[in-house]
């Protein structure tokens, strides 16, 4: 008897939960997101980090993760009762956390879109941007490879899938190219998609046969044993694995190779600016902590991890 | 007395147990109606054809395009040849250890299957991605990069091999002794013993160990995400193989981060996990129904 009566139990209970899910259909369902929430206010601007126990975290672009990480090691001598934590996860999940509260600091390797900035007014935040560094992407090749120097048009052509061959862009000897990239969540995605894919005509997009690998080093690692491959990764990632390929720009001149000087100057065609960004104008803790980011200290961390300094 | 406290106590005990079950099969259902939920904008807007046969996944472009094709391809041919590496291995391996090894060595043998099961699958993917992909690539001219659907393939079919052999292993253990001593009896060798009466007795266990370890191999991810390269194209022939591809799991990894909360990307990546659901679903409760028949057939 007993028994039957908890299967029957069972059995209700499936059919309510089975209703409760059915209801919600008709509306998009409102998930809350599967981190711990924080508390927020909803008019936002809420005393960024102050009162909030001495933490701050940081989550976002891997691209800005090297900084952010030197950043809160350094800092941690600089103020020993704050501690920083920070995560990586791509710049889509940066600004994520931050609108949904799971992070003070969103890292983000490219600026705030349309569709998250609604989204966060909607939630009541309003997404402050700070630019903390200057990044170039380097288009990179296997050592062996003999290509001197690629044109704009000739990487966007490799990349949206126009060619395939190395033959077509003038390299011989190295077969069939295959395009490495990074995946959709991260910044430098969409900055190569924008900056080079779309360089001359918006409509081109990325060839499906690109290999989407997960971070950085693994592009520069499958570069580095793949001898007709082609990828693209940030500045500080490069080292001699890999060989940096020189790029002419759009108008013509000369090849440019990427470093600190030709991304500072902008004579590098494919650079960006890396930004973190905060709940509203940062106060307390928050504002010390970007502040002095940006003083010598900070910014003399960022050329140490491979960047360009702002200013 | 003290008879009438253990019998409470069992009593609770028996509940305790019946609850844990049946909840099981209630989280079950309601992972089964929260997949749905968050599907069905998706199912809404777009053809559930144009879902499944579409050439394209483009998620973020200016319209996205949800075609699935690529993917499920891509998992189907990962998936596939896994198997045809793990089955044989592993019901070889199953047989030898159920009737050939010797006890010390099954000792030893059996273990050391079964801990194969707990090689995290990050680190299988960092070794076919650090070092068996470059290998193959550097060894194969066919092989141009070193992430292809192969590679997963052999990555994935090590992670099988001991969901294979256990359930195969019980199948050859539940045979009655009887069978097996009377074709010995009649003159038959070992090898004759163990193709023509032992395998087939033991065959429904066997179909569903596959099916079991088919349900295992469909629904990784992180191994599959580092080694195929995710390039979702449509594999081709036998050089799919060989080629870059991108399953239905490593999509749904790589995506989750960035697609924006209640986008139609975020729905279409459940969609996506709403497949995985009905492939798996369905591929265990086939092998159930096997086991259960092949139950049936020895009593």
């Amino acid at each position: 008897m007993a028994t039957d009566r908890i299967i029957l139990a069972a059995l209700a209970l499936t059919l309510i939960a089975t209703v409760v899910a059915l209801a919600g259909c008709p509306q998009p369902p409102v998930e809350e997101p599967p981190v711990i929430d924080m508390p927020r206010e909803p008019t936002g601007e809420r005393p960024a980090g102050g009162g909030e126990g001495e933490t701050i975290k940081v989550i976002g672009s891997t691209t800005v993760l090297p900084i952010a990480t030197a950043w809160a090691k350094a800092y941690a001598e600089v103020a020993p009762d704050v501690s920083v934590n920070v995560a990586g996860g791509g710049s889509g999940s940066g600004i994520e956390a931050l609108i949904n509260g799971t992070a003070d600091i969103g890292d983000a390797s490219r600026a705030i879109k349309d569709s998250e900035m609604e989204r966060a007014r909607a939630a009541g935040v309003e997404p402050v941007e700070h630019v903390i560094a200057y990044d170039g992407i380097a288009a990179v090749v296997h050592p062996s490879n003999p290509a001197s120097q690629l044109t704009l048009q000739q990487l966007s052509d490799i990349y949206s899938g126009q060619v395939t061959q190395w033959s077509e862009v003038g390299v011989d000897g190295v077969g069939e190219i295959t395009v490495v990239g990074r995946d959709a969540s991260s910044g430098t995605y969409g900055s190569w998609e924008e900056l080079v894919v779309q360089a001359e005509d918006d409509t081109r997009e990325y060839t499906v046969a690109m290999l989407q690998m997960q971070s950085n080093e693994t592009v520069r690692s499958t570069v580095a044993s793949t001898p007709g491959a082609i990828g693209y990764i940030g500045l500080g990632y490069l080292d001699d694995t890999v060989r940096t390929v020189p790029v002419v720009p759009l108008d013509g001149g000369d090849a440019v190779a990427p470093t600190e000087a030709t991304v500072a100057d902008g004579s590098y065609p494919i650079s960006r600016e890396l930004y973190m960004y905060t709940r509203g104008r940062p106060t307390g803790i928050i504002r010390a902590f970007l502040d002095w980011g940006m003083s010598e200290a900070g910014q003399k961390l960022v050329a140490e991890e491979g960047f360009v300094p702002v200013d | 007395m003290k008879k009438r406290v253990s019998r409470v106590w069992e009593w609770g005990i028996e509940r305790l147990i019946q609850i844990a079950g049946i909840l099981g099969i209630i989280l079950v259902i309601l992972i089964f109606f929260f997949l749905l939920r968050n599907s069905l904008p998706i199912l809404r807007d777009f053809a559930l054809a144009d879902l499944l046969a579409g050439r394209e996944w483009r998620p973020v472009r200016e319209p996205p395009r949800f075609g699935m094709l690529p993917l499920i391809l891509g998992s189907l041919y990962v998936t596939a040849g896994a198997l045809v590496i793990s089955i044989p291995l592993g019901v070889a391996t199953a047989i030898f250890i159920a009737e050939i090894a010797p006890p010390r060595a099954r000792e030893i043998l059996k273990p050391a299957v079964e801990l194969i099961a707990a090689v995290p699958s990050v680190v299988l993917g960092f070794i076919g991605l650090m070092v068996v992909g470059p290998w193959f690539a550097r060894s194969f001219d066919d092989i141009p990069v070193g992430s292809f659907a192969a590679l997963g393939s052999i990555m994935l079919a090590f992670m099988a091999l001991p969901t294979i052999v256990s359930i195969c292993e019980d199948a050859l253990y539940s045979v009655p002794r009887a069978l097996v001593n009377s074709s010995l009896a009649l003159g038959a060798t070992r090898w004759q013993t163990i193709t023509r009466a032992l395998l087939p007795a033991a065959r429904s266990g066997l179909i569903a160990a596959c099916l079991l370890g088919l349900g295992r191999a469909i629904g990784e991810t992180m191994t599959v995400l580092m080694v195929t390269g995710n390039a979702a194209v449509i594999p081709r022939g036998l050089m799919g193989f060989l080629r870059p591809v991108r399953t239905l799991t490593a999509t749904i990894a790589a995506e989750m981060g960035e697609a924006a909360q209640r986008s139609e990307h975020f729905f279409a990546l459940f969609t996506i996990g709403l497949l995985l659901f009905v492939i798996t679903f369905a591929v265990n409760t086939i092998a159930d129904l096997i086991i259960r028949r092949s139950e049936k057939d020895i009593a």
